[in-house]
């Protein structure tokens, strides 16, 4: 564990991985409340057709990503408000076009698979000391939104209704948490890859909701799991060479489990002794 | 705690010549209504009458095509006063682990501005709120491990913890058993003596909102009827909104087509 931490390259895939592995652990506690997992898909994949645009123009294709999904997260969100199309189909129909339009414009490219696969699947590894600035900044500003803003995102997520009718701007909250997710997701693109980056904004929520007994709890133990697997993630990935994108969601899904199984057993007991 | 003043000539909800539609369908044809201050009035109708979206007006989150609206004097959203709001019920996603304190709590959220924590004297608020509901000792509970009569007290507990005088409830006992909705009406009724609060409740029950209102308000997109619930009962009006038989044939009961109905 010693060697593995002394190299460059791997402390700062760490250090990003630690930050944006929180930042997701807490976004993915309003997406479970809010059953948005599905945007969490369709926006990452989304994110791929920013990044052929930003290949194919000349721009950095993390802030190109960054741009476009915030734009498609915006209109998916828009169209869902008008409800004239459920918020599944709207996702539905973005996803898969946004990902064609990134497969599309990446074969023009000639570095196309290498790059493709790099994006798809992530590799914190490759964090040079430019991104790591980027990615920290962007990772720092959700998590000061998130943590400025947490009563109302939780208030709005358990009963907008309520909500508004108490005077929350619901329509801004609404738009600001589509753009954290977006920022949080292209960010996360590094660490885990487009394909996974949903499962990291699901499955940390997922473990804390298992064993906790309060909301505060559930976040707590969220961002826990998260980080802990952020380390072991790229350790394995460095023990066993891995890509590190799988390794750290495959370890953040057995730690799921097995706190599933402490949890039913726990709650078991807890009937039982009542 | 609050005890509101009410005063016999001071309305608490004035509604006049209310008009609002969904794109071209036209749910509010000219809402006249007036509820006085420390009263319990229920509106009744049939689905899609158009009683949460009255609700929904009054509590500011629509904005109406045509018409006046005050409340305690006000238009709605301007009142310096808080308004408490109690939905038909929460829906979270199975297992989500929020406290029945959390969900107290979130009745200052409104009060204390974005960005801001809510301190110990809001817990201490929040505590008092449930207690009043007989709720206290359930503070630490999951809301989710709550029976739906247990989680409707929650929500009122929630709607009172900023004081209001007036609480609007939204169906709030749909899907409660007989003796759920008897306790809650029981909880809501002795709240309303003690504070002098106004209630302004929609309901499908509306033989139990009989029992306790003041006052039964039938609306299907137009007042249809408005008075004590002995005379809206026995209103020409009533059997016509239900497509229910004379109301002499059925002299004190609920229409049949509404029994059952959740929502």
């Amino acid at each position: 564990m010693m060697e593995f931490l002394s190299y460059g390259f791997i402390q700062r895939a760490l250090l990003t991985g630690l930050l944006l592995g929180a930042t997701c652990a807490v976004l993915a506690v309003f997406v479970v409340l809010r059953r948005m997992a599905f945007i969490g898909i369709g926006i990452s994949h989304a994110a791929l057709g920013g990044v052929a645009l930003g290949l194919l123009g000349g721009v950095s294709p993390l802030v190109a990503a960054g741009v476009f999904s915030v734009i498609v997260a915006w209109i998916i969100g828009w169209i869902t408000r008008r409800g004239e199309v459920s918020e599944d189909t709207a996702i539905g129909v973005f996803f898969p076009t946004a990902m064609a339009l990134g497969v599309a414009l990446m074969s023009l490219s000639r570095t196309y698979r290498q790059d493709l696969l790099g994006y798809l699947f992530g590799n914190i590894l490759s964090v040079g000391p430019q991104d790591l600035w980027f990615l920290l900044g962007l990772a720092g500003v959700s998590l000061g939104v998130l943590a400025l803003l947490f009563k109302e995102f939780l208030f709005l997520g358990v009963d907008e209704e309520a909500a508004r009718a108490a005077g929350l701007p619901a329509a801004f909250l609404n738009y600001l948490f589509l753009t954290i997710l977006a920022v949080t997701i292209v960010a996360a693109m590094k660490l885990v890859g487009i394909v996974l980056v949903s499962a990291f904004l699901v499955i940390p929520a997922a473990t804390g909701q298992t064993l906790a007994r309060s909301v505060h709890g559930m976040v707590l133990l969220s961002v826990a799991s998260a980080l802990v697997s952020v380390v072991m993630g790229l350790w394995l990935s460095w023990l066993w060479n891995l890509p590190s994108g799988a390794s750290i969601v495959l370890f953040a899904a057995a730690l799921f489990f097995l706190s599933y199984l402490l949890g039913s057993v726990w709650r078991r007991d807890s009937r039982v002794s009542r | 705690m609050t005890i509101c003043v009410s005063s016999e000539e001071r309305a608490a909800i004035q509604v006049e010549d209310l008009w609002f539609s969904y794109g071209k369908r036209q749910v509010l044809e000219g809402v006249t209504l007036e509820v006085s201050a420390g009263s319990f009035a229920a509106l009744i109708g049939p689905n899609g009458a158009g009683k949460s979206t009255l609700l929904r007006l009054l509590l500011g989150v629509l904005k109406p095509h045509g018409g006046r609206m005050s409340i305690l004097g006000q238009p709605p959203g301007k009142q310096g006063q808080p308004i408490g709001y109690v939905p038909q019920g929460i829906k979270l996603p199975e297992g989500f682990p929020i406290s029945v304190m959390d969900v107290a709590l979130m009745g200052r959220y409104g009060d204390l501005g974005l960005g801001r924590r809510p301190s110990g004297k809001d817990r201490e608020r929040a505590r008092g709120a449930l207690e009043s509901v007989g709720m206290g000792e359930l503070g630490d509970r999951r809301f989710q491990d709550l029976s739906g009569g247990q989680q409707q007290r929650v929500l009122i507990a929630r709607a009172l913890v900023s004081d209001p005088c007036l609480l609007i409830l939204d169906e709030p006992t749909a899907g409660l058993d007989p003796a759920a909705r008897a306790r809650f009406y029981s909880t809501v009724c002795d709240l309303q003596r003690a504070r002098g609060l106004t209630l302004f409740c929609a309901s499908h029950d509306v033989e139990d909102v009989a029992q306790h209102a003041q006052t039964l308000i039938l609306l299907d997109h137009v007042v249809r009827a408005a008075g004590p619930p002995r005379d809206v009962l026995a209103s020409q009006a009533l059997a016509d909104v239900y497509h229910f038989p004379p109301p002499h044939v059925h002299e004190n009961s609920v229409p049949q087509a509404d029994q059952g109905e959740s929502g």
